[in-house]
């Protein structure tokens, strides 16, 4: 049983944590809560299923379709949706939020509700760890988190582009007296955000269909991740998905699998009143911020 | 170099820079010196296009409204409406009030991110160089830089400002709030950066630290610059005696 819950809790982990990383890094250089996170995670779903089935591009090119096309898809969305409202916070939440619902929407009225829509597995077939079945996915799913934050890492500490990210996210305006370009790096950030969240849906969607609700899970699952991590950490993000993860594998065996989806708001919730900035925000206390 | 044609700023219910003219030939140490409230950060935020992120910021928030009037020309090119990066590729940079450094990041990290837009070769001469003008940045490279004392974060971004290769630095008060051995240590720096081919335009509010080393001085009160003169000169003047060296 033990096993069975370290094996789950860390494959559960993983998903949460490449659904909320492109969320919570586009948060984080540019302050853009983009609420059409969890509709990119799905529109790029159907589409890779669309590339595979209606246009039978193989699989490697299909998967590396998605990625430049959903890097475009966020770069435009900024300066289509966001642009306009840019620092106004509440204007960005609703106008990304609706782009969104338009997305998710849109989908549904198309007919894409079937069992039929899921993505193949990268890899078929499962083995055993300490006695335990694991399924090749869910590895894969393991080590792409553990990749995906490393590259980010080295990303933003070793490249051009990495660099201007850290800038922005620091001090704007000082990014911006350095002669950086705080508009691009800002539709750069989304950009990147819904790149991920791509990743994420061709590597997470296929252990179930692609279905509409998970669109709105998938934001719930970024926002619960990134509110008790704290918005901007991306040690934080590590620790608040490997909490949410194992906590609700817990719930899940022990309570009942009907409460799974409570511990994120409960999360929320408890973390909001008792520390407000996150495990590892760097967010100024409340009672500093006055 | 620089030259500004009638130029106005004005806030929704302030005029923060009043029809002000003005000129930075290439190679000098031009400072403009004038109380709090005069209008020299602004002049700076003017001169760097800061102002026109501020100003869209403001209008994108149907928040207060920015006015810029009247003609800035560098090299001869007209920058009054430039972006502020582009103002930067250009050869204009400004380092800010109150020495605004990234926080988290390391010293080297600062002067790396403020690099960003050149090749890595270039970056490292960079380096090279700002560790030559302020040595003392090389001892405390590994430093986070919100570990560091007001000095040391001043000198960093002086040295941030100096790695975008700029053809004219902009500093903005950088001797406020440092004691008398660090602000002549930046002095040092700050004819060192225009003896190796800078421009240097600065503002101040305490006249004394700098008037030796500046070439030219304009007196700024109210958004208005009410004097001008050679820095020899505005030492002698009894005005500026009177009101900048607290005689």
């Amino acid at each position: 049983m033990l096993t069975g819950i370290i094996v789950y809790g860390l494959v559960n982990s993983s998903i949460l944590l490449l659904v909320a990383l492109g969320f919570c890094l586009t948060f984080g250089v540019s302050r853009i809560a983009n609420f059409a996170h969890g509709a990119i995670y799905i529109l790029f779903g159907y589409l890779m299923w669309i590339f595979l089935n209606w246009l039978k591009i193989p699989f490697l090119f299909a998967i590396l379709l998605t990625l430049v096309l959903s890097g475009i898809f966020g770069y435009v969305a900024y300066y289509v949706a966001v642009r306009r409202v840019r620092g106004i916070v509440l204007s960005e939440v609703v106008s990304t939020f609706a782009l969104g619902v338009g997305i998710l929407e849109f989908f549904r009225w198309m007919g894409f509700v079937t069992y039929e829509f899921s993505l193949p597995p990268i890899k078929k077939g499962s083995l055993y760890i300490l006695g335990f079945p694991i399924d090749y996915q869910r590895l894969i799913i393991i080590l792409a988190a553990i990749g995906l934050v490393a590259f980010l890492y080295f990303f933003t500490h070793y490249t051009k582009l990495g660099l201007s990210f850290r800038a922005i996210a620091q001090n704007e305006r000082t990014a911006i007296a350095l002669g950086i370009d705080a508009d691009r790096v800002a539709a750069l950030s989304v950009a990147f955000g819904s790149a991920f969240a791509s990743v994420a849906s061709i590597l997470v969607l296929p252990l179930g269909i692609i279905s509409i609700n998970s669109g709105y899970e998938a934001l719930l699952i970024a926002i619960a991740v990134g509110i008790v991590g704290g918005l901007e950490s991306i040690p934080g993000m590590i620790l608040a998905s490997l909490v949410l993860g194992f906590v609700q594998i817990v719930v899940g065996v022990y309570v009942s699998s009907a409460w799974v989806m409570v511990v994120y708001l409960l999360a929320i919730i408890v973390i909001l009143v008792v520390m407000p900035s996150g495990l590892l925000g760097k967010f100024k206390e409340l009672e500093e911020r006055v | 170099m620089l030259e500004g044609k009638n130029l106005i700023v004005f806030f929704e219910n302030a005029i923060a820079v009043n029809n002000l003219s003005f000129y930075v030939n290439k190679g000098e140490i031009v400072g403009i010196l004038g109380s709090n409230g005069a209008g020299k950060t602004t002049l700076m935020n003017t001169i760097s296009g800061l102002i026109m992120d501020m100003k869209l910021k403001e209008e994108r928030k149907g928040g207060e409204r920015i006015t810029v009037l009247g003609q800035l020309l560098f090299e001869g090119k007209d920058i009054t409406d430039l972006e502020p990066h582009k103002r930067v590729e250009l050869g204009i940079v400004l380092s800010r009030e109150r020495h605004p450094v990234f926080l988290e990041s390391t010293v080297e990290e600062n002067l790396r991110i403020a690099a960003c837009s050149r090749r890595p070769k270039e970056s490292r001469i960079g380096i090279d160089f700002v560790y030559s003008i302020f040595p003392h940045l090389k001892t405390i490279r590994k430093r986070r830089a919100g570990f560091l004392s007001g000095g040391e974060q001043q000198m960093l971004s002086i040295g941030m400002a100096l790695m975008t290769k700029p053809k004219l630095i902009l500093l903005d008060e950088p001797l406020l709030g440092l004691s008398p051995i660090l602000q002549k240590e930046l002095v040092r720096a700050i004819k060192e950066i225009r003896d190796d081919g800078v421009t240097v335009l600065i503002t101040e509010q305490f006249a004394r630290p700098i008037l030796p080393i500046i070439d030219r001085g304009y007196v700024m009160e109210n958004g208005m610059l009410v004097m001008e003169g050679k820095g020899s000169e505005l030492i002698e003047n009894p005005e500026v005696k009177a009101a900048y060296f607290g005689v």
